[in-house]
C-alpha cells in the first residue's frame, strides 16, 4: 500500500503547480488572462510529451489531431443543438466525438507512419497535418474553408450567461482537468510495462525488439494516448473557448512547434518536464509581447538555442542528473 | 534434446552468400562455440536463429516449432536470448531498469509484473557482480561493465537458448575465467544452452564448449567436440594457414 502511494509522489509537484497557478489566476486581477494560455501549453505539452518525450519520435502533424477534436466538438454541437432533452450532455458527446476523432486520425497515421523510423517519421507526419487541411478545404468536408460557427448553438443549450461563463472560466478549468489526468497517465506509463518497453525502444529500437519487445504495439499505444489528448485540449480550447472553427487557425503546425519547444525545453520524457517547460515558453513569451512587441521571436529563438545547448535533457532532465541521490528526487520524475 | 535445428540455412546479400547451406542441431543445456575468422559469417548466423534477418532459403526450429518467419519480439517470449558484440545498453533508464527490461518480455513475459521483474533484476545483477552499480545510468558504464550488464539482461530473460556475441572480447583473462565459469554456473542450474560467437578469444570456449562450430566462408567446416575441431586441420589452415612444407 505504502509503495502504492509513494509511486504517486512525482504527481505532487506537477499538481502543486497547477494548484498555485489556478490560484494566481483566480485571486490576481487581470492575470486569468495569462493562466488560460499557461493551462492550455501544459495540457499541450503534458499530451505531447507521452508520445514525442516517451517514444523519442518527433510528429510535425500534432496539431491535425486538435485540429480534428476541435471539429468533433463543432460537429456535436451544431448537429445536436435542436435536440432540446440532450442539453449540458451534447458537450459530453462532443468530447467523445472529439475523442474518437482524433483516437481515429492516429491510429490511420500511425498504421503508416508508424512503420518508418526516427527522421523519416518526422518527414512522413509533416503531411499529415497540410494535408487533412487541404483535404477539408478542397473536399468541402464539415463546410470546407467556410469552417463552422456555433456560438449561437451553444447559447441556446447552455443559456448565454453560461456559455459566456464557460469561455471566459469553465473551459480553462476542463483545460486543467486534461492537464491533470495527462500527468495521471504519463506516470501510470512510465511505472508500467509500457514505459519500460517506450524507454527501451526510444534508446536502441534493435535491441529493444531482440529482447521480446513489439516495439509497433507499444509506439502506436503512446501515439493514440497521446492523441486523444490532444483532441480533448483542441475541443475544449478551440472550440468552447472560442466557438468557431476555421480550417488554416486548427491546422496551423506552429501549434506543433510550440509543443516541440515545450517538451523540449523542460526535458522529454520526464513528468514534471512539460510543465516546466510550458511555464517558461508561456511566461517569457507573454511578457516579450508586451515589452518588445514584434521582437519577441528574434529574443526568444537565441534563448531558446542557448537552453536546449546548456542543458540538452532539458530543465528537469537537467535537475533529475545533478541531485540523482538526493530524496527530494523521488518527487521528480 | 533438440532445442534449436537449423535445415540448410542460406542468406544471402546481394551477390555475397554470407551464410551457405548451414544446417546445425543444439540441445538443451548444451555450450556450443561458434568460431570463424572476420567475415565467415557467424554474426549473419546469429541474426538469422534470433531474427533480425529471415533467411533466403532453409529453416530454423526452436523446440520443434519452425520459426523461419517469426519477428524477433515473438521468438524472445519462446526463450531466446542475445547479446550484442558492441554493447547496445538503454542508456538513459538505470542498470536495474535495463535487466527488468529483459525479465519482462523475455521468456516470463505473461507472468510477471514489474515490481517482480525488479525484484529479478536486483538478484541477477548482485549474482554477476554488479550490485554497486544497480542505480547507476547504463550509460555511464564502462565498457566492461557494459557487457555484464548485457549478460545480465539477456539472463534475466530466463532463457532457454542464449546466443552470446563476442560478449567477453576486451574483458581482461582473469575476468573472462571468472565470467566464464559463472555464466558455466548459471547455465547448468538453470538449463541454458549457450552458443557463444567466438572470433578471437579462443580461451574461453575451450573453458566451457562441449563443441565447436567452425564456420569458413559462410559454410560450415566442422562440427565436432571441442578437442577433436581445434585439432582438426582443416581448422588450423583456416585459422593459421598451411603448415610450411620442409
Amino acid at each position: 500500500m505504502r509503495k502504492t502511494v509513494q509511486r504517486y509522489y512525482p504527481l505532487f509537484p506537477v499538481f502543486a503547480a497547477y494548484f498555485i497557478l489556478f490560484l494566481v489566476g483566480k485571486n490576481v486581477s487581470g492575470m486569468w488572462q495569462l493562466v488560460s494560455t499557461l493551462l492550455f501549453y501544459c495540457a499541450l505539452g503534458q499530451a505531447f510529451n507521452i508520445f514525442l518525450g516517451m517514444t523519442g519520435y518527433v510528429d510535425f502533424g500534432y496539431v491535425a489531431f486538435m485540429g480534428v477534436g476541435t471539429y468533433g466538438m463543432a460537429i456535436a454541437i451544431t448537429r445536436l443543438a435542436h435536440v432540446e432533452a440532450l442539453g449540458v450532455l451534447i458537450v459530453a458527446i462532443g468530447f467523445a466525438m472529439a475523442l474518437v476523432m482524433a483516437a481515429l486520425l492516429s491510429v490511420a497515421v500511425g498504421a503508416v507512419a508508424l512503420r518508418l523510423r526516427g527522421a523519416y517519421f518526422a518527414i512522413a507526419t509533416i503531411g499529415v497535418n497540410e494535408g487533412f487541411r487541404f483535404l477539408i478545404e478542397g473536399a468541402k468536408i464539415w463546410n470546407g474553408s467556410d469552417g463552422m460557427i456555433f456560438t449561437a448553438q451553444l447559447n441556446q443549450i447552455l443559456g448565454r450567461e453560461t456559455a459566456s461563463a464557460l469561455s471566459t472560466f469553465w473551459a480553462d478549468v476542463i483545460v486543467l482537468i486534461i492537464a491533470v489526468l495527462a500527468a495521471f497517465v504519463t506516470l501510470f506509463y512510465m511505472k508500467s510495462k509500457i514505459g519500460y518497453a517506450l524507454t527501451a525502444l526510444r534508446e536502441d529500437e534493435d535491441a529493444a525488439v531482440v529482447m521480446g519487445i513489439n516495439v509497433t504495439k507499444y509506439k502506436i499505444i503512446a501515439f493514440i494516448t497521446s492523441a486523444s489528448f490532444a483532441g480533448l485540449v483542441g475541443a475544449t480550447s478551440w472550440a468552447l473557448k472560442t466557438p468557431y472553427v476555421f480550417p488554416p487557425e486548427v491546422f496551423e503546425i506552429h501549434y506543433t512547434i510550440e509543443a516541440i519547444i515545450i517538451v523540449l525545453l523542460g526535458g522529454a520524457g520526464t513528468l514534471l518536464g512539460p510543465v516546466a517547460g510550458a511555464l517558461i515558453y508561456g511566461i517569457s513569451k507573454y511578457y516579450l509581447s508586451i515589452f518588445l512587441p514584434g521582437f519577441q521571436l528574434l529574443i526568444f529563438a537565441p534563448i531558446i538555442i542557448i537552453i536546449i545547448i546548456l542543458f540538452p535533457e532539458g530543465v528537469i532532465g537537467m535537475l533529475k542528473k545533478s541531485f540523482r541521490d538526493s530524496t527530494l528526487m523521488r518527487f521528480i520524475i | 534434446m533438440v532445442l534449436l535445428r537449423l535445415e540448410n540455412v542460406t542468406k544471402r546479400f546481394g551477390g555475397l552468400v554470407a551464410v551457405n547451406r548451414v544446417s546445425l542441431k543444439i540441445n538443451s543445456g548444451e555450450f556450443v562455440g561458434i568460431v570463424g575468422p572476420n567475415g565467415s559469417g557467424k554474426t549473419t548466423l546469429f541474426n538469422l536463429i534470433s531474427g533480425v534477418y529471415f533467411p533466403d532459403k532453409g529453416d530454423v526450429f526452436f523446440e520443434g516449432k519452425n520459426i523461419t518467419r517469426l519477428p524477433p519480439y515473438k521468438r524472445a517470449p519462446l526463450g531466446l536470448g542475445r547479446t550484442f558484440q558492441i554493447p547496445r545498453p538503454f542508456g538513459s533508464a538505470t542498470v536495474r531498469e535495463n535487466v527488468a527490461v529483459g525479465a519482462m518480455f523475455g521468456s516470463l513475459g505473461g507472468k510477471i509484473n514489474v515490481d517482480e521483474s525488479l525484484e529479478l533484476a536486483d538478484q541477477i545483477i548482485e549474482r554477476i557482480g554488479l550490485g554497486e552499480h544497480r542505480k547507476k545510468r547504463a550509460s555511464t558504464l564502462t565498457a566492461v561493465e557494459k557487457k555484464m550488464m548485457e549478460i545480465a539482461r539477456a539472463l534475466a530473460m530466463k532463457p532457454k537458448l542464449l546466443l552470446m556475441d563476442e560478449a567477453m572480447a576486451g574483458m581482461h583473462p582473469k575476468d573472462i575465467d571468472q565470467t566464464v565459469s559463472l555464466i558455466k554456473q548459471i547455465a547448468v542450474e538453470e538449463n541454458i544452452a549457450i552458443v557463444a560467437m567466438v572470433e578471437h578469444i579462443m580461451r574461453a570456449v575451450l573453458g566451457m564448449a562441449e563443441k565447436v562450430i567452425v564456420l569458413h566462408q559462410g559454410s560450415k567446416l566442422v562440427d565436432a567436440p571441442t578437442k577433436e575441431a581445434l585439432e582438426d586441420s582443416r581448422v588450423v589452415e583456416v585459422y593459421l594457414g598451411r603448415p610450411l612444407e620442409e
